[in-house]
């Protein structure tokens, strides 16, 4: 037989194997271009997204416009938060719909692990489990526990992202993201008062299954609320360009006042 | 046409007063509703009208013809019971009752004149059920006709029981004015223009030229003045009762085998409850126990399921948390029903929360981690970073079609710490009289070796760069107050996070980190 026919034929079972890989509904895209760039179009449904960044990676602000871009888009998204930290002023004002977001706070990963197995088969179009910080009350779980969530997203075609501050999922996760090598954005120096403009992070994909184009890496900047301005109309011919003074930005006048008033 | 009787209560919220205390009878009493002087006579017994009380009286007017008038509220108690009691008198006469308003029943009497051999079958049946009914204390109207309008209309009139043959319902309405059939105002006001003035008149004009004229409401009412009820009996049904239970041979002592034939009995209900299409709001349980006793629970649901693993769970949790005491005998275990939310799938929009696995979902989260541990977030009136608060999750239908996506602002977060994490912090010297660690800029987080902060993320290190400070005030006019200085600091080991020094006590605590 020639080999490029050999090379063209496959047994019943692989076929089943790569229809199965296939994404068959579209990725479930997230409000952070950097995190849509690097995982090709979005959270593929089905798949365990493990997302795993230190402190001030920006790993919460990727969770956090990962749910701002389901329930825009008018899917249910659950969040099982294990370490209790979402503001639910900072998600609205993220974008995130809370009126589409469950948010479930368990106190220990056992019951973190049933409750986003119990979402997952409730029929959520994105599940994110966080872990918070370490120490994680109830350690990593087992190998086992992540492949049958792994089998739970797939089996509802559900997108699930599990943040952690390290590696937990083991060969579960179809992707694997590392945010990493967060660097603050300070404003001013020794005359004028410093203040806190946001933060430089890097998205890596350490890991993909199967196929696919995708980004090896994604710079990843983050604006801190009080020194974000929404994005201005384009200037007119003659106008001139350039970032509006600091004072000039939405609540920063009484930011600077009080700054002014502890010298 | 079936036979029809109906047995009306006159000035019915009046009557099932009177069942209630049958000493006002003798006196000058009124029933009201509403408040105050506000308040309406809706019924007056026969001294209080012989003294000029009418109904939609105010009760300054009533008490000016009868001071010594005594008054009372409707009481929804008593009406409820008199409703039931005057279903219970028709019940005992035929199988297919309806319960048409309050103090109004209808009851099928074909096959009844068996039962009365005199040479009025029907006059008799009518004596029968006003003296069944005054056995109830409750005085009736009764009127016996082929449809339900002309026998509510006959019961109406004087003299009862008013019968009316078969085939003359339309005779027998002819001559009354044209107020007995409940006619729309609208409606009532063309007539009037016609000349129109009893319900024989009405009879009498075609019926297609009233229907193109009046439209639907004027076809019904013209079919209604020729005797025809398109309104047919509705049988009372009894709400259903979902109840399973067991005697057991041997009094149970442990968790596990009560669960063993819990499970079966959860498994009917369920069975039963499906067969319905309902499912369960509310799980009763009432456990017999030994020598003699009983033991009685419930559990409230957060939404309608009949899942048995839920249930199942749902019962173990709530038996660990209170044991019964005692060996267990027997058990009953009572659902209420409720009937399962449904939803409308959409063709080009996202796929809905199916209603009823959301409703097992949020159930099985109430049964692991108990009330106030999930729903979804709602914002919260304030400065305080860590509030926030919960609502029942019950998300709004998806849009119909599915939008594009949209990009977010790219926002920096911040992990809130809750409760704030205590943190020792060496810092500058303040401004006077901010004490010795007062507010100055923070140099050093140390943690604070304590057992609440052991298993909390540890927070310790040389400050790098420090932005602050902000004041936040809350609650000044409260008695529990909030004056914080708030800091940013960038740590020499990594980590952006958010601290502030509370005033009142002096200590520094570490509320979020920047992530």
């Amino acid at each position: 037989m020639p080999a490029l026919l050999h090379r063209r034929l496959h047994t019943g079972r692989e076929l089943i194997r790569r229809h199965a890989d296939l994404p068959a509904d579209p990725a479930l895209s997230t409000a952070s271009a950097a995190f849509d760039e690097l995982l090709a179009g979005g959270l593929p449904r089905g798949r365990l997204v493990e997302l795993v960044g230190r402190r001030s990676s920006g790993r919460f602000s990727v969770v956090l416009s990962a749910l701002a871009g389901a329930t825009l888009a008018g899917e249910g998204a659950a969040l099982v938060d294990l370490g209790d930290g979402l503001d639910p002023q900072a998600a609205a004002a993220a974008g995130v719909v809370l009126e589409r977001l469950l948010w479930v706070r368990p106190s220990h990963l056992k019951p973190a692990l049933i409750s986003a197995e119990t979402l997952l088969t409730g029929g959520f179009a994105l599940v994110v489990l966080d872990l918070g910080y370490p120490p994680v009350p109830g350690g990593r779980g087992t190998e086992a526990v992540w492949r049958r969530l792994a089998r739970a997203a797939r089996d509802r075609r559900s997108a699930l992202l599990v943040a952690s501050p390290y590696r937990v999922s083991g060969t579960a996760a179809a992707v694997v993201a590392r945010a990493g090598g967060g660097r603050p954005l300070w404003r001013g120096g020794r005359r004028t008062p410093r203040l806190l403009e946001g933060l430089a992070s890097h998205l890596e994909l350490e890991k993909r299954r199967g196929a696919g184009p995708a980004a090896a890496g994604q710079p990843l900047t983050l604006a801190h609320p009080a020194a974000y301005t929404a994005p201005a109309a384009p200037p007119r011919r003659g106008e001139a360009t350039g970032a509006p003074p600091l004072a000039e930005r939405p609540g920063e006048e009484c930011r600077l006042e009080r700054l002014a008033e502890a010298g | 046409m079936p036979r029809l009787a109906c047995l009306v209560v006159p000035l019915f919220p009046l009557a099932a007063r009177l069942r209630s205390e049958p000493s006002l009878k003798q006196e000058a009493a009124a029933v009201l509703e509403g408040n105050g002087n506000a308040a309406r006579v809706l019924a007056a017994t026969r001294r209080a009208r012989r003294g000029g009380v009418l109904p939609g009286m105010s009760l300054p007017q009533a008490r000016a013809l009868i001071p010594k008038l005594l008054t009372r509220g409707r009481d929804a108690l008593c009406e409820g019971a008199a409703r039931a009691s005057l279903l219970e008198v028709a019940a005992g006469f035929s199988p297919r009752v309806e319960d048409a308003a309050e103090g109004v029943v209808f009851l099928e009497i074909d096959g009844l004149e068996r039962h009365f051999p005199g040479p009025s079958p029907e006059h008799d049946l009518g004596h029968a059920l006003t003296v069944a009914a005054g056995k109830a204390q409750l005085p009736v109207w009764v009127g016996i006709a082929s449809s339900k309008l002309a026998a509510r209309v006959a019961a109406e009139q004087p003299g009862s029981p008013t019968l009316i043959p078969d085939g003359s319902e339309a005779a027998f309405l002819a001559p009354l004015p044209l107020v007995r059939l409940s006619p729309a105002a609208e409606v009532v006001v063309s007539l009037r223009r016609w000349g129109i003035r009893s319900v024989g008149d009405l009879a009498r004009l075609p019926a297609n030229d009233v229907a193109s004229r009046l439209g639907e409401s004027g076809r019904e009412l013209h079919q209604k003045a020729r005797g025809i009820d398109p309104h047919p009996l509705v049988p009372h049904q009894p709400p259903p009762v979902f109840t399973e239970g067991l005697e057991l041979e041997w009094p149970l002592v442990s968790i596990e085998p009560f669960l063993f034939v819990a499970r079966a009995a959860l498994e009917r209900l369920g069975r039963r409850l499906e067969g319905r299409g309902l499912a369960c709001v509310r799980l009763e349980l009432a456990l017999d126990l030994e020598p003699d006793g009983c033991h009685r629970r419930r559990l409230e649901l957060p939404a309608p399921t009949r899942e048995v693993k839920t249930l199942l769970t749902l019962l173990r949790l709530d038996l660990e948390k209170t044991p019964p005491g005692a060996p267990v005998c027997g058990f009953t275990l009572t659902a209420e029903p409720d009937r399962p939310v449904e939803a409308q799938l959409s063709l080009f929009g996202p796929a809905a929360l199916s209603p009823g696995r959301l409703a097992t979902t949020l159930a099985r989260l109430f049964a692991l981690l108990g009330s106030g541990r999930f729903g979804a977030p709602r914002p919260v009136d304030g400065h305080r970073p860590e509030r926030s608060a919960l609502v029942a999750y019950a998300p709004p239908p998806p849009p119909e079609v599915r939008p594009e996506p949209r990009r977010g602002h790219g926002l920096l977060q911040v992990r809130v710490l809750r409760p704030p994490l205590p943190i020792e912090v060496i810092a500058d010297a303040g401004p006077p009289g901010d004490g010795p660690n007062g507010g100055g800029r923070p140099r050093e987080l140390r943690q604070q070796a304590r057992e609440d902060t052991a298993r909390r993320p540890a927070i310790r290190g040389r400050v790098r760069v420090a932005a602050g400070p902000w004041n936040l005030e809350e609650g000044w006019w409260e008695t529990e107050n909030v004056e914080r200085d708030y800091w940013d600091v960038e740590l020499a080991g990594g980590g952006i996070y958010r601290i502030f020094r509370d005033r009142g006590s002096g200590e520094w605590f570490a509320d979020g980190i920047y992530d």
